[in-house]
């Protein structure tokens, strides 16, 4: 079966307010691929996999069918993949699939979301109805509420501090400044935060700050996936993807206690498990960790031969819409044992200048999370990264991690109800 | 035999109100207002930003929807008749509030559940202090929201648990309470502390620095609410200072 790569994008970049409206800024997105990858000509595109998250948001069922249309390439086959916030990570491991199984060796992959056409408190409610609207949604949490719940879990069980939390978001903050396309930069600038001005920010859903949560963004990105046969034509640097996995997990977390599904399957975790709370029946993933991305990674490493990631990767975008999301994904994605997720901030692991550097491009909370575009635009840094053209895309070389190969990148829906992990290398 | 129909039955327990019904038909996604703005806009990075001429249009829409609880609307009638309802699997005993009418045990070949009554009692298996929420719950704010395991149940309900927000922690147990107004819906109930209870020492709250700090955040919200509402904070700490 042929390798498959990514072999050029293009973004146009997240902000809170995006006054071009979709199409056109999908097709701002699609030149600034065009101008980055001489040799495409949209003619020789066999397929359009398209991502965005939401219907509700723009009162627009179909809007993939006003996007194919509006980029000409509506002859082409295409459709929408859609999975909460996995939205954008499903829709590349789609694309791969068809590339992987011999069927298709050029496909487009688009990714956009406009959030801003209501106001936030809509806005939030529009995102939180992904959850069970019967069961969960009613009782005045929002995924804020459901994510803060988790983390509650996972730092009674496992010990990490608000201090830990502080020190993700300083971290993700303050590189979204050296990146010209982040949100953050956008709106505060380029001069750095520190744990004391964490401090100050306000509490939304203890034990989280507003610096702790994902911002809400417009914005599109486009990738450009192709076969090992013609992969050499479009680029010289591709980047090749060497593991994908995809895991799910139960759609309300509250019943992961018993998560049958799991019983037995991780029983190292399991055995990690504090003797001073009560064991649920299913002490893994329970509520403090997430199966879905434990098995995405495991598929991912097993295809591509990874036996110690922080190691072999060189650097992570994780899909992290909260930071207690990203210091549990460390664990998950088996960067360290269960529970010892904070160590690998307190010990700077996951730093610039770490062994395994995580959100240099500043993560969902400061880079920008336009949901469908999101995982492109990680997906797009980490090409630049194994290229090594961070420098020049940036305009500052800050952010470059040296000679990086390997790199990792998940998606993640829901409260974790569906995870994913693509190992990509140079 | 076969010809005859099942008809369906319905009566009016609560019936729309006026109000929604009217409301549902409001907007229809018509232009109601316009804006022209000047924003920026255009490719590449931040400081590429040209300034762009743009018309918003205001286009509100309305909806009611009537929705079926299903096989597990029993449950939601127990709520109005205040009275706890879970599902116990016969095959492999897990029970389940909320209830599944079929087990999802793998082994258990989505067997069908059968109802047990549940006593109204539980333990906090997590909780988030909110003090921000969605436009529907803002008159609530400040609350806690918690994971709560009824007794004999297998998996947690969320709720909120009516208490100061710095005295909630892992594993308190409460008491299942009904409001007064009922609806069938998951708010019908509440929870409160069992009394007596101590704060442990290892509740990852119990922390000065952290209490301080929601301390402060709490009188921001008392004071948003004020603002917005003319909420006053010694009424709304009645609510658990009882």
């Amino acid at each position: 079966m042929s390798r498959v790569a990514i072999v050029g994008g293009g973004i146009f970049r997240g902000d809170r307010f995006r006054y071009e409206n979709a199409e056109e800024g999908v097709a701002i997105a699609f030149r600034d691929l065009m101008n980055d990858t001489p040799e495409l000509d949209p003619q020789d595109i066999e397929f359009v996999m398209m991502s965005y998250f939401s219907d509700h948001l723009n009162q627009q069922l179909c809007m993939g069918w006003i996007i194919q249309d509006y980029l000409g390439l509506h002859r082409k086959p295409g459709y929408r993949v859609e999975s909460g916030g996995s939205t954008p990570l499903d829709a590349i491991i789609n694309a791969y699939y068809l590339i992987k199984s011999g069927y298709y060796d050029l496909v487009l992959v688009p990714g956009w979301e406009w959030m801003s056409e209501v106001d936030t408190a809509t806005t939030n409610e529009f995102i939180a109805s992904a959850s069970d609207t019967d069961w969960d949604f009613t009782v005045g949490g929002y995924y804020n509420g459901y994510y803060a719940c988790l983390e509650t879990r996972h730092m009674q069980l496992y010990g990490e501090t608000i201090e830990d939390l502080g020190k993700i978001a300083v971290k993700n903050h303050n590189n979204a400044t050296h990146n010209p396309y982040s949100q953050w930069r956008s709106e505060h600038g380029t001069g750095y935060i520190t744990l004391e001005d964490y401090y100050k920010d306000r509490i939304v859903a203890w034990p989280y700050r507003r610096m702790n949560c994902a911002l809400i963004s417009e914005g599109a990105c486009c990738l450009l996936m192709a076969s090992e046969k013609v992969a050499k034509k479009y680029s010289d640097t591709p980047m090749w993807f060497e593991g994908v996995g995809l895991g799910t997990d139960s759609m309300r977390p509250g019943d992961r206690l018993v998560d049958w599904a799991y019983h037995g399957v991780y029983p190292e975790d399991e055995k990690i498990y504090p003797d001073t709370v009560k064991k649920p029946k299913t002490p893994y993933p329970d509520m403090a960790n997430f199966g879905s991305l434990r098995e995405g990674a495991v598929t991912a490493y097993k295809e591509a031969d990874i036996k110690n990631p922080v190691r072999e990767i060189d650097l992570a975008e994780i899909f992290a819409p909260y930071d207690g999301v990203e210091l549990t994904l460390y664990e998950d994605l088996k960067f360290c044992k269960r529970g010892e997720g904070k160590t690998m901030i307190r010990e700077g692991i996951v730093e610039r200048s770490g062994e395994l550097p995580c959100q240099a491009s500043g993560g969902l909370t400061s880079f920008a999370h336009p949901v469908g575009a999101t995982s492109l635009m990680q997906s797009l840094f980490l090409y630049w990264q194994l290229s090594g053209r961070i420098p020049e895309k940036f305009g500052d070389s800050t952010l470059q991690i040296p000679d990086a190969e390997k790199a990792l990148t998940t998606g993640h829906g829901g409260t974790g109800c569906q995870g994913g992990v693509i190992v990509y290398s140079r | 035999m076969a010809d005859e129909k099942i008809k369906v039955e319905k009566d009016e327990s609560t019936p729309i109100y006026k109000e929604w019904e009217a409301w549902a038909r409001k907007g229809n996604f018509r232009v109601e207002g316009y804006q022209f703005i000047k924003a920026p806009c255009g490719p590449g990075k931040i400081e590429d930003a040209k300034v762009g001429d743009f018309m918003l249009v205001n286009r509100p829409h309305g909806a009611l929807f009537t929705h079926s609880y299903g096989l597990v609307s029993k449950f939601f009638r127990g709520l109005i008749e205040k009275t706890l309802y879970g599902t116990r699997c016969p095959v492999c005993g897990t029970t389940y509030c909320p209830p599944r009418m079929h087990c999802w045990n793998p082994t258990c070949k989505v067997a069908e559940t059968e109802w047990v009554e549940l006593p109204l009692k539980g333990e906090v298996h997590t909780f988030s202090v909110m003090l921000f929420s969605a436009d529907a719950f803002l008159e609530m704010l400040p609350f806690v929201l918690a994971y709560v395991q009824i007794e004999g149940s297998d998996t947690t309900i969320p709720m909120q648990v009516i208490t100061a927000p710095t005295d909630i922690f892992v594993g308190q147990k409460v008491e299942i309470k009904f409001r007064d107004k009922r609806m069938g819906e998951l708010m019908d109930m509440y929870a409160v502390p069992v009394k007596g209870q101590k704060i442990p020492e290892n509740s990852c709250l119990n922390n000065p620095d952290y209490l301080k700090d929601m301390e402060r955040d709490l009188q921001g919200t008392y004071a948003y609410l004020e603002k917005r509402f003319g909420m006053k904070k010694e009424d709304i700490e009645k609510r658990w200072k009882r």
